[in-house]
């Protein structure tokens, strides 16, 4: 599993979701150098995120005869749901404040393409 | 070209999702997306929308958006949204349980796209691939100099007036991205359910599982006597149990005179208490002792004779506890609360029901299941066709004994007109007139300022009296 390349590809993902949906509303040149820094504290989150929620599905399945395809469609629309879920709950919680809306559509957006990245190993 | 047809109606669905949905609140838009559904469903699966039970869930799906503009609720729009899961699902997979079609159209609507990576031919995993790396390129390509010609733009600007000046003239306000961002919702969204997906195995266990108990081959007629005995046993005691507890309850609704609200409220509470908790033990026994082998033991009749009775008596459990509630009400008027002590009762009907079917019929868990999600789906279609606000407020109005009236002025907007034609013929005082005068008023102002998106039949039944309200 290649784990560094997934968080990497994914806090880009995350980055470029949460701000295109914050600048799409506040667009505002000089908050660039924002943009910029808070890529790492997205990193972070999306590392936590993937080694603490993802991995764990590949690693219990690696040893065992399932393929990563396998172990995507076994587990990720029970994955999925349960995320979309918590997000849209988030949203409604926030009182749909935008940042918190960019934070959980780039979370779901981010967390469901990084587990077709990990099952998409298999093919390569 | 078929493929570009299809593409093409995905995103003159998505222009219209962002017609309908983009800065607008629910109202006609969701009863004309329920329509745009439903034809971009079949042009898509129109093989499919011969089948029976997609047919069924069509309909039910186009009553759901119909409640939507008639009552424009809460209730209504959720049953929509219900109804919507369904049909997907059912697209995905006819003959499912309601449950597993719920959950494939739920996964289907937000996460199809995810999905659909993996359900494509070795061929076209080759191309996908190819597109891929495209894809990652002109991501860099566009990325990385875009990042960098908006950080030298930001230093360059602080250097020297003119260029600051020229850069502070640069205004995108022609275009709405939020507009845009929405309508890549809507690709998204109509992406996803054109080929409705479903979950495995999940999907084909259901599939495989029949409603049908079967006998196994090494039961123990001795082991079968011995769970009858204790069956028997206590399910029989369990009747003199509950014979006594509904020959007391009788006793005391005949004799006692409970007059004052709470002490009809106690009464109604502490039996849906005791129904709530009868009902799940009396389920769980019968489940359990008709579980297996002895639905096909051949001395099992006195056992289902006492199943039958003791489910009779708890059909008589809720009868009282309907009587009480329905008391309750015709003295003090209808509550959100105690219409739902109905529907739970009704529910609880169903499910005494569909137990019994399961004992008489030889079933298993999975039809209990299956029969009782069914039901509870018909009873949220039907409970969504009610204008609740409006029908609480005449039934207080005109046929409870005594009502409240913060109560019914603490509702939502949807009863304003029938309070407002009313509050003449009420004996309340002045200050609360005035509060259904304002209340009247804010409603009609709120439905003279929407827009076409968010009209509903009150927009229409009223919109002779907004003019004269608003003068």
């Amino acid at each position: 599993m290649n784990v560094p390349a997934n968080v990497a590809k994914s806090s880009v993902l995350a980055s470029v979701i949460f701000w295109g949906i914050i600048l799409s509303s506040e667009f505002d040149l000089d908050i660039t150098p924002f943009v910029l820094l808070s890529y790492i504290p997205i990193f972070l989150c999306v590392l936590i995120i993937i080694v603490g929620s993802i991995c764990p599905f590949f690693w219990s399945a690696k040893g065992d005869i399932y393929t990563k395809t396998q172990v995507f469609k076994m587990c990720f629309p029970y994955y999925t749901v349960v995320v979309f879920g918590l997000c849209c709950f988030g949203i409604y919680a926030s009182n749909y404040d935008l940042y918190f809306t960019a934070f959980f559509i780039s979370a779901y957006i981010t967390t469901s393409q990084s587990w077709v990245w990990f099952a998409k190993e298999d093919t390569k | 070209m078929y493929k570009t047809m299809k593409k093409i109606t995905i995103i003159i669905a998505s222009f219209l999702f962002s017609i309908l949905f983009f800065d607008s609140a629910i109202g006609l838009n969701l009863s004309i997306f329920s329509l745009v559904t439903i034809g971009f469903l079949m042009i898509y699966n129109l093989e499919k929308f011969k089948n029976k039970t997609i047919l069924l869930h069509t309909f039910a799906y186009i009553l759901s958006a119909i409640f939507v503009f008639i009552n424009h609720s809460s209730l209504a729009i959720i049953a929509n949204c219900a109804a919507f899961f369904t049909l997907v699902g059912t697209v995905s997979q006819s003959s499912n349980s309601i449950y597993v079609q719920w959950f494939n159209g739920i996964y289907t609507t937000v996460a199809g796209f995810f999905h659909r990576n993996f359900e494509v031919n070795e061929a076209t995993q080759k191309t996908d691939w190819k597109k891929d790396i495209d894809v990652a390129h002109w991501a860099k390509l566009i990325g990385i100099p875009l990042v960098f010609i908006i950080l030298f733009i930001l230093l360059y600007k602080n250097g020297n007036p003119i260029f600051n000046d020229l850069v502070s003239k640069i205004n995108f306000d022609f275009i709405n991205l939020q507009w845009i961002l929405f309508t890549v919702l809507g690709y998204y969204l109509f992406s996803n359910i054109s080929k409705p997906v479903h979950v495995e195995p999940a999907t084909s266990i259901d599939l495989k599982t029949k409603n049908e108990l079967h006998q196994s081959d090494d039961f123990s007629e001795e082991q079968l006597k011995k769970e009858k005995q204790l069956g028997t046993t206590l399910l029989g005691l369990l009747n003199v149990l509950i014979l006594l507890y509904i020959a007391t309850d009788i006793t005391y609704m005949l004799t006692s005179e409970a007059t004052t609200g709470t002490e009809l409220s106690i009464l109604v509470h502490n039996g849906i208490n005791t129904l709530i908790a009868s009902i799940i033990i009396a389920i769980g026994i019968i489940l359990y002792f008709f579980r297996g082998d002895l639905n096909f033991y051949t001395e099992n009749k006195t056992l289902k004779n006492i199943a039958f009775s003791w489910i009779i008596l708890n059909v008589i459990l809720i009868i009282l506890i309907a009587i009480k509630n329905q008391t309750y009400i015709t003295s003090f008027g209808l509550t959100y609360k105690r219409i739902g002590v109905h529907i739970y009762i009704l529910l609880t009907l169903i499910g005494l029901i569909t137990t019994s079917l399961k004992v008489l019929k030889i079933k298993n868990l999975a039809f209990l299941f299956r029969r009782n999600t069914q039901a509870a789906f018909i009873v949220l279609i039907t409970c969504s066709a009610i204008n609740w606000d409006s029908t609480i407020t005449k039934y207080n109005l005109t046929k409870a004994k005594s009502f409240d009236i913060r109560y019914l002025i603490n509702l939502s907007n949807r009863n304003a007109v029938i309070l407002n034609d009313l509050k003449n013929t009420l004996d309340i005082s002045q200050e609360n007139k005035n509060r259904i005068g304002t209340k009247y008023r804010s409603h009609m102002l709120d439905l003279s300022q929407r827009d076409w998106q968010e009209w509903n039949y009150d927009f229409i039944a009223n919109q002779d009296k907004f003019n004269t309200t608003n003068d």
